[in-house]
């Protein structure tokens, strides 16, 4: 009994001290790697909002993202231009006038006429859609409504994306979650979670929870929420067995970059604090995919 | 980060490693797509897809007197696109009234599906998802008036829309309370709905 407590112990300590930590986290950087940044739940228009966005781009001088995935409620209450304008492109300006590109997914408070051909949401008239970088496959997925023909597109987009190292699905409900104002999305879980493994999907990102919250992989797959770019339901989060790491004190948005076999990850706060970071494999998808 | 927060993440890369680290043919898949559970060929279904079908028609008529909407970065010809094929549309169906797409037939179909996505193996998911982002105050539908763009929608089951009839993509379901819409997907037109056909307490304001 002592001897299996000294293994576990050793075990653990060697874990901790070769795990990367917060302080000690660094993005390698490295050519060709795929780099953007994750959003949720952003889109109030308000000041929170706003300094959420500045600190993006001051984070971005020395993480230079090439692009944003918007985990949808990019714009709440009214869908006037005015509102388009106060919400999304004012805040975002210098991330726009960098070059940087937003792909957005639709959240429930979002107008689909209107935002699906908003050229800055680069969504190209569609609820959903698919996009690559790199070595990845990105899936934006229409969480709102998910009908059989938004299904059988994702499953015959999922197939033909077997060229691509990562698989990368974004949306607004996220299929778990320890949240307390919403909980997970367990009806749509019920019908995506087959086709993500069948796939081989790596990883997910949500919003919808005004929270940050980083789930332990769920057979196999890496879920990340990030619901709290704008809005913030502070002290919501109810860590569970489930959750890895979690951030409910203020607004976040999340820093990526895949380089290879490797995802490096860092969520940052409004003020710029890094409050959660790592790296995951690629998981293998050695018969995943078969029609 | 907290000594608490390194330690989470030790137990974190513990798990990842035994967890994540597994290929992914290992995986187990629980649920497979569902079937449909109700017979979609029910006259009741049959006479909506053809009212639809004719509303749709009306719509790409309307849409069609409208230079083609393509993306921008100008969100003024979109509003003011969306808003002038809403009117378009008003004007030609300003005698649309309850029950033209949702016939008796047609509602008694849809109250059946319902009430067996509400009462089946799904039942306690689709509540959560009906919870999970109704509408934050009571929305008094209209048929023929615009769906208030400052109101937030409710998820529709995703088991149930598997065992809806299919809808083309000028035309969505939406849930508000316990009342099934039919919205147009490109105006937020209000087409139809049927009241009460969701059961108390699954789509209660939040």
């Amino acid at each position: 009994m002592r001897i299996k407590r000294r293994v576990f112990l050793f075990g653990l300590t060697l874990l901790l001290a070769t795990a990367p930590r917060a302080e000690d986290f660094k993005f390698p950087l490295k050519s060709n790697s795929v780099r953007f940044a994750a959003i949720g739940d952003m889109g109030t228009g308000e000041t929170p909002e706003y300094e959420t966005a500045q600190q993006m781009s001051e984070q971005r001088k020395v993480f230079p993202f090439d692009f944003v995935i918007a985990l949808g409620d990019n714009i709440y209450g009214r869908h006037d231009a005015v509102d388009l304008e106060k919400k999304f492109a004012s805040p975002y300006k210098s991330l726009l006038d960098g070059g940087v590109k937003f792909y957005a997914s639709l959240g429930n408070h979002d107008d689909a006429g209107i935002e699906r051909f908003y050229k800055p949401f680069n969504m190209n008239g569609s609820n959903y859609y698919s996009f690559k970088k790199g070595n990845v496959q990105f899936f934006a997925l229409d969480s709102n409504y998910m009908n059989p023909k938004q299904m059988e597109w994702l499953q015959k987009e999922l197939q033909g994306a077997s060229g691509s190292d990562w698989k990368i699905c974004f949306f607004h409900h996220p299929l778990y979650s320890s949240a307390r104002k919403h909980g997970p999305a367990t009806d749509l879980r019920l019908l995506l979670e087959p086709i993500f493994i069948k796939y081989g999907v790596n990883a997910v990102f949500s919003g919808h929870e005004h929270v940050y919250e980083r789930i332990l992989p769920q057979k196999g797959i890496y879920y990340f929420t990030e619901g709290s770019s704008g809005q913030l339901r502070a002290g919501d989060l109810d860590r569970s067995s489930i959750t890895a790491n979690g951030f409910d004190s203020d607004r976040a948005f999340m820093l990526v970059e895949i380089a290879g076999d490797e995802m490096y990850f860092e969520t940052v706060s409004r003020t710029g604090k890094t409050v959660d970071s790592g790296v995951i494999h690629r998981q293998q998808a050695a018969a995943a995919a078969k029609p | 980060m907290t000594r608490m927060g390194k330690f989470k993440w030790g137990w974190c890369l513990v798990l990842a490693g035994t967890v994540g680290g597994m290929p992914l043919c290992s995986r187990s898949s629980q649920t497979a797509n569902p079937k449909p559970q109700v017979d979609l060929k029910a006259p009741g279904f049959q006479e909506f897809s053809d009212r639809v079908q004719k509303y749709v028609q009306l719509h790409k008529s309307m849409e069609a007197t409208l230079p083609k909407l393509k993306s921008t970065n100008e969100p003024e010809l979109i509003v003011a696109h969306e808003r002038a094929l809403g009117r378009k549309i008003r004007e030609a169906r300003f005698h649309a009234k309850r029950g033209d797409i949702f016939t008796p037939a047609a509602t008694a179909a849809f109250r059946k599906a319902m009430a067996a996505e509400f009462q089946g193996p799904h039942a306690t998911h689709a509540q959560a998802t009906m919870k999970q982002g109704a509408p934050l105050k009571k929305v008094h539908l209209r048929v023929n008036q615009i769906y208030p763009d400052s109101v937030p929608y409710t998820s529709v089951p995703p088991t149930l829309l598997q065992n809806l009839p299919r809808l083309p993509e000028e035309v969505v379901y939406r849930a508000v309370s316990q009342d099934l819409v039919l919205l147009d997907a490109k105006t937020n037109l209000v087409l139809d709905f049927i009241v009460g056909v969701i059961p108390p307490g699954a789509g209660e304001n939040q």
